[in-house]
């Protein structure tokens, strides 16, 4: 055999390997879930670690150039301690995995959920029915990445798992009971005919929170960006009980002039 | 008399001479054997990041034991010992002047339980 065929031969053998295995590692820190390409489930490693998958965006936050799960675990099938929440709140990331620079976020979930770490203890976090609700004062940060962080919600929307039963009122000064920083409900963004909304009475037993915009035309007047938000469809917002919003579009007849809308 | 001076002497050296050496990495796989996870023989490894490192098996994880002159040391090696990782899931810690490097390339361990269990077992 001729030796540059011999050298040829040699050198694919030696880049093989590298070839195979040209998975790109991707740091983590926590607990977090497998994608469903890699069985599902959970990695349990609590510190820094590598794997070669990336994950969403709208789940994790970068520490220190890792990625950080800021979800709900038990929607994956975390069966480890768990603690439950009602809402917004802080996360300080650097207590959580244990390491010395400070580095905070937030959480977005709407509603009640669970996460495998308790908040420190402190006056910002008030302990209600075995849950935590955030009474702080969060920082204009939380209130500027809230419309891109609140996609985290469509991500638990069809997920079916046993989410934390909270049935107790939430603690005076909850972010959630807060006119200034009333979430948006999850609508459709749209301009166009100005539409009327109707709020079901409460059922006996309903709980209507205070949030819920009347009409549904608003602009949120938080601090954050303000955005015009019309829902183009019922919308069933569920927390301990149902409360289900009506959408009616009004349309003006102009006798076949058809001149658009008003 | 003698002998006493003589052997305070040596006692004295083997603490001041190489804190971080065997008596680290000793101290690591005996952490993991009181938990009935024994490595298997660990055998002397050449890797770029360190000098003083050996390697094996631990409950079919890739297993990478380095020993630093400083805690300060193991710790700025983690990055480097990540590239012993390879293309796995895996992960590289310091454990006072020990740096641990732990690969699941045979896929062993998909919830990472058995490395996140050894990690914690480990001493600082």
């Amino acid at each position: 055999m001729p030796r540059s065929v011999l050298v040829v031969l040699a050198v694919l053998c030696l880049a093989a390997p590298a070839l195979a295995g040209s998975g790109k590692q991707v740091r983590y820190v926590g607990i977090h879930p497998l994608p469903k390409s890699e069985g599902g489930g959970i990695c349990y490693i609590e510190g820094p670690h590598v794997h070669i998958f990336d994950v969403d965006k709208v789940q994790y936050r970068d520490h220190r150039g890792a990625k950080y799960f800021v979800g709900d675990p038990v929607a994956y099938g975390y069966d480890g301690p768990r603690y439950a929440y009602k809402g917004h709140h802080p996360i300080h990331v650097d207590v959580v995995v244990g390491d010395d620079q400070p580095d905070d976020t937030f959480c977005y979930i709407t509603g009640p959920h669970y996460h495998y770490f308790a908040p420190p203890e402190g006056p910002e976090f008030k302990v209600s029915g075995d849950a935590y609700f955030y009474v702080g004062e969060p920082p204009r940060a939380y209130v500027d990445a809230r419309p891109a962080m609140m996609k985290i919600n469509a991500v638990y929307q069809p997920i079916v798992y046993d989410r934390p039963v909270i049935t107790v009122d939430a603690p005076v000064g909850w972010i959630g009971a807060r006119a200034e920083f009333m979430a948006p409900s999850a609508g459709v963004v749209v301009e166009g005919p100005a539409a009327a909304a109707v709020v079901a009475p409460p059922r006996a037993g309903v709980t209507v929170q205070g949030y819920i915009p009347m009409p549904s035309l608003h602009v949120d007047i938080g601090i954050g960006a303000p955005a015009v938000i019309v829902h183009d469809q019922p919308a069933v917002i569920v927390h301990e009980r149902p409360v289900i919003i009506e959408e009616r579009v009004r349309v003006k007849h102009d006798n076949g002039r058809h001149r658009g809308h008003y | 008399m003698h002998k006493l001076i003589l052997v305070l002497a040596l006692a004295s050296c083997s603490k001041t001479g190489d804190p971080g050496k065997a008596s680290g990495r000793d101290a690591v796989v005996e952490a993991w054997k009181a938990a009935k996870l024994a490595p298997s023989t660990l055998s002397a490894a050449t890797v770029t990041f360190a000098k003083d490192c050996q390697s094996g098996t631990i409950e079919n994880l890739d297993l990478l034991l380095c020993s630093f002159a400083s805690p300060a040391d193991a710790k700025a090696a983690e990055d480097q010992g990540l590239t012993w990782v390879g293309a796995a899931t895996g992960a590289a810690q310091a454990h006072g002047a020990v740096l641990i490097v732990l690969a699941d390339r045979r896929k062993a361990d998909p919830s990472g339980r058995t490395i996140n269990r050894l990690l914690k077992l480990a001493p600082n």
